[in-house]
């Protein structure tokens, strides 16, 4: 500790030190809470279509449009160790040749100090509701659930799903050249 | 240039030395106390990460640059043995070793 760079150094690894025993502090105090929230999803326009699909092993596949409604408030949420949300809407159901289907059809990042009161209306899906064959149409249940990715300054990146769902059928006749 | 920097005086003494790091330590852990239970009361991390490097900056200041209050028990070197002294103790073992091996 006799020259200024000896004293330097020793000072500025024990801030480091201090500082990452704080950062430790502040995912222990957060680590074990519950992240979900209640979740409002409403449906407004349902509709199929049988096209080509280029991804795909076979010919032609359904593709599905839904137009939907989501509200959530996602206030108790954001504490002290979360930096952002990652939200996406879920799709989720069963045909004859898969048991178990899940598809992406929106997504929304949410930092913190935007507003986090979700109202969002008439919203259509970000991405395509392509089926791994032809198991969309007249299919009776078709759960849409929000969840989220809650991304932390410190720890692990849970996934967490609203308490919330809904149930939409779709129709039994596919739309034919029709915009939509 | 850098000659101009090294010949500025830091040093201080062993307690000096002691009480510098004391003193920073102290600070620095203060600093992270009041950061950690402030941050906890409004919910951000950042103002945590502020008030840590404002600890960090006065300890800086405080304890660097060589203060008077580090200087204050200086070690007692003994004083310095005069020269001439030496050599005329040298030249009378040499007449005796030389007397012996006749």
């Amino acid at each position: 500790m006799n020259t200024v760079l000896s004293r330097a150094n020793s000072l500025f690894a024990f801030s480091l030190s201090v500082m990452a025993a704080l950062t430790f502090g502040c995912f222990i105090t957060t680590a074990f809470k519950d992240r979900s929230v209640p979740v409002d999803i409403q449906v407004s326009k349902v509709m199929i279509k049988n096209v080509d699909d280029f991804t795909g092993p076979r010919e032609r596949s359904d593709l599905g449009f839904v137009t939907f409604d989501i509200s959530a408030n996602l206030q108790p949420i954001f504490d002290w160790n979360v930096k952002e949300l990652f939200l996406y809407l879920t799709a989720e159901y069963s045909t004859k040749s898969n048991a178990l289907n899940q598809v992406v059809l929106w997504d929304k990042i949410v930092l913190r100090g935007e507003n986090t009161k979700l109202n969002m209306k008439d919203v259509k899906s970000k991405y395509f509701f392509f089926d791994d064959g032809n198991g969309l149409r007249a299919n009776k249940n078709i759960t849409l659930t929000l969840s989220w990715n809650v991304v932390p300054n410190a720890g692990i990146l849970p996934l967490v799903m609203g308490s919330g769902h809904k149930s939409l059928a779709f129709p039994e006749t596919y739309e034919t050249a029709k915009s939509y | 240039m850098l000659s101009v920097f090294k010949s500025i005086p830091t040093h201080m003494d062993y307690k000096g030395q002691k009480l510098a790091e004391q003193i920073f330590q102290g600070v620095i852990l203060v600093s992270a106390v009041i950061g950690f239970i402030y941050g906890f009361t409004i919910q951000q991390f950042g103002w945590t990460v502020y008030i840590m490097l404002a600890g960090f900056t006065i300890s800086c200041l405080l304890t660097l640059p060589p203060w008077p209050m580090y200087r204050k028990n200086p070690l007692n070197w003994q004083p310095a043995l005069p020269e001439t002294s030496g050599e005329t103790r040298d030249k009378p073992q040499e007449n005796q070793k030389k007397k012996k091996h006749k």
